[in-house]
């Protein structure tokens, strides 16, 4: 097997002449492939989105109606210079978690909603601040919000969690971040579908059971994944609220 | 020889071997980091988090086929050996890469939530009855805990403690580990993404490791029928004249066990082939300062007895031989290891003095 002609490495002695060349050329087509990868792998990044939380507008506060999809809205009445009233933002609080327990108990009520905004086009969403703070009963007389009904539809899209896709994480969206977003599904967060085509204007709709329950069980197994399915479209405000059909779901890739 | 459990025996190729890794593996990681991100022209970037994530489970990707490419390289060019010498430091630091990719990813897509994050990591999505959407962080998981055991017990102190055949079997399982790597990826970025320059170099790596291997089994399969021996009671080796001084034949008996004669000094001596250190081929080696040397580590044996030199005290088996005319025989029965047997002269190969 062996050839004396052949070099003999012992690791304790040093490296045979006829052996350093080799491994010299070796040693710089290791680093120089790493660093070669890095780069390579590095600049093959596919962009995030624009999506972000806008700690640059400062804090924002506005009125209006709480209403429950059962994930909480918050139907401004009264807004300032970036947010105009009969303009809905979905709520939610820190990190993968909702506002049930502050917002639910002000169904139908006026409040008033204080906390930073995260958006992505025209998908925002508002995380309070934490506390009363954060939201509260506001003085005066809840006017009456109109809801229309838009007929069914079927549409095509991926489900994704609408905090993380309206920013708080880049990316947010996709098969990598499926656990994340189901994580925070589980947590009430306001979860959002994203269709190909947009409906009336809009390409982000919250999305609902058929009942206009949380999420069924089922959706979770489909959450950012491209599928199929239908249901009722409603407008709230400038929102699209989708009550999926769990039976319509389809796979489409 | 033996390591005697020193935490770890340094010299200067060590030193160089560790230092070249060290910097392939900093380059890597600067480049992706911060060189990348310059040249990237999107709006928002990517979170740091997912971006450190990436860099390092990229990083442990890239190292782990390097590893699993020398193996197979120095079987088919023994001219490759030296980068075997010391890919355990490589392994050890692929481990601490990937634990640095699985706590990014932790600490960042399962926190935040009031459940227990490492929880979260399982429940989070159970998707297990499709393959869109799989729940490919149980592979990562498998891998890493496969990896982090074989770092912990790649010191030679586990190899004395479990024995050599325990702890290589120990070490097969960085093959399912590293086609658990290939499942992490191909049901998780590799449908995500939109550039498919990962995928390329991804699959062009996971290729490597197999053809690599491929290749080195099918020449250990032709080298193996070239030297397999009969059951017989004296196994026939070869002509004195094909032996070369400080050099072995090595005999694959009817059983399975490998034998290296070597011819030294004009006389022959037979000892296994597989080194007490972790088995390395023995027979490949050669014969310096009257020691056989083994060519992964260096651990040297007296070829009369099998035995290293003090303070040492491995030892492996030894075999009887006999000369009928020019043919070398060889007795298939092994001595206990250590067993002095007095050296066969060689016809026609007499040292001369
Ligand atoms: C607890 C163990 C692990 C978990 C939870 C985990 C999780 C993940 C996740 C969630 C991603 C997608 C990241 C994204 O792009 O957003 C990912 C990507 C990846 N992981 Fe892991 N992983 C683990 C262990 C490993 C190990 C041990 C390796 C390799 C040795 C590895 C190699 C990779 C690679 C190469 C990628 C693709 C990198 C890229 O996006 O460019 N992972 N992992
Ligand atoms: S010296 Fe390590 S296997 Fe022989």
């Amino acid at each position: 097997m062996s050839d004396d002609n052949k070099p003999f490495f012992v690791g304790y002695l040093p490296v045979p002449q006829a052996l350093r060349g080799l491994l010299l050329a070796i040693c710089v087509l290791l680093v120089s492939g790493f660093a070669g990868f890095g780069l390579a792998l590095g600049v093959a990044q596919d962009d995030p989105g624009e999506g972000a939380f806008r700690f640059d507008y400062g804090r924002q506060t506005v009125t209006g109606v709480i209403e429950l999809t059962p994930y909480p809205l918050l139907r401004v009445t009264q807004g300032n210079e970036r947010i105009k009233p009969g303009h809905t933002l979905m709520l939610a609080g820190g990190g993968k978690n909702n506002v049930d327990s502050r917002a639910i108990p002000l169904e139908g009520q006026l409040a008033q909603a204080s906390g930073v905004i995260l958006e992505r086009g025209d998908l925002d969403m508002m995380q309070l601040r934490g506390g009363r703070g954060g939201l509260d009963a506001a003085e005066g007389a809840a006017p009456q919000m109109e809801v229309d009904q838009l007929g069914r539809w079927k549409l095509a899209g991926e489900i994704c969690d609408g905090k993380c896709l309206a920013g708080a994480m880049r990316p947010g969206r996709g098969l990598a971040h499926k656990a994340c977003a189901n994580l925070c599904l589980l947590g009430g967060v306001p979860p959002v579908f994203v269709s190909t085509r947009p409906v009336e204007g809009s390409q982000f709709l919250l999305i609902t059971g058929p009942d206009g329950e949380r999420l069924p069980e089922k959706a979770y197994d489909y959450v950012a994944q491209f599928i199929s399915l239908e249901g009722d479209v409603e407008r709230r405000g400038d929102l699209l609220v989708l009550r999926m059909d769990p039976d319509t779901l389809e796979v489409l890739k | 020889m033996s390591v005697k459990y020193i935490p770890v025996q340094w010299n200067n190729n060590k030193y160089i071997y560790d230092a070249v890794m060290l910097l392939g593996v900093g380059l890597f990681l600067y480049v992706f980091l911060y060189a990348a991100p310059g040249l990237l022209s999107h709006e928002r970037p990517i979170n740091p988090q997912v971006h450190n994530a990436r860099a390092f489970g990229a990083c442990a990707f890239v190292m782990l086929s390097v590893i699993l490419c020398i193996g197979p390289l120095a079987r088919l060019d023994p001219r490759f050996l030296p980068l075997l010498y010391n890919r355990r430091h490589f392994g050890v630091m692929t481990v601490f890469v990937a634990i640095t990719h699985a706590g990014y990813i932790i600490d960042w897509y399962f926190a935040f939530s009031s459940s227990n994050k490492y929880e979260a990591l399982l429940f989070a999505n159970t998707s297990y009855g499709q393959l869109a959407g799989f729940p490919f962080e149980i592979f990562g998981i498998f891998a890493l805990f496969t990896l982090i055991v074989l770092a912990a017990t790649s010191h030679d102190f586990w190899m004395k403690f479990l024995s050599p055949p325990v702890w290589k079997r120990i070490h097969y399982l960085i093959y399912p580990a590293y086609l658990s790597v290939v499942a992490h990826v191909s049901f998780g970025i590799l449908q995500d993404q939109q550039n498919h320059t990962f995928t390329v170099i991804f699959i062009g790596g996971a290729a490597a490791v197999g053809v690599l291997h491929l290749m080195a089994a099918l020449h250990e399969r032709r080298v193996d029928q070239a030297i397999k021996a009969d059951a017989v009671d004296w196994v026939p080796v070869c002509d004195v004249a094909q032996m070369r001084e400080g050099f072995a034949r090595i005999k694959l008996l009817a059983n399975g066990e490998r034998v290296a004669v070597y011819l030294n000094e004009g006389k022959l001596s037979a000892i296994s082939n597989a080194c007490a250190h972790q088995n390395g081929p023995l027979g490949e080696g050669r014969i310096i300062n009257c020691l056989v040397t083994c060519p992964w580590h260096g651990f040297q044996y007296d070829v009369t007895s099998g035995r290293s030199p003090a303070p040492f005290t491995e030892m492996v088996p030894t075999y009887n031989l006999k000369t009928d005319g020019a043919m070398v025989l060889l007795d298939p029965r092994a001595n206990p290891p250590g067993t002095f047997v007095e050296p066969v002269p060689a016809p026609g190969r007499e040292a001369k003095l």
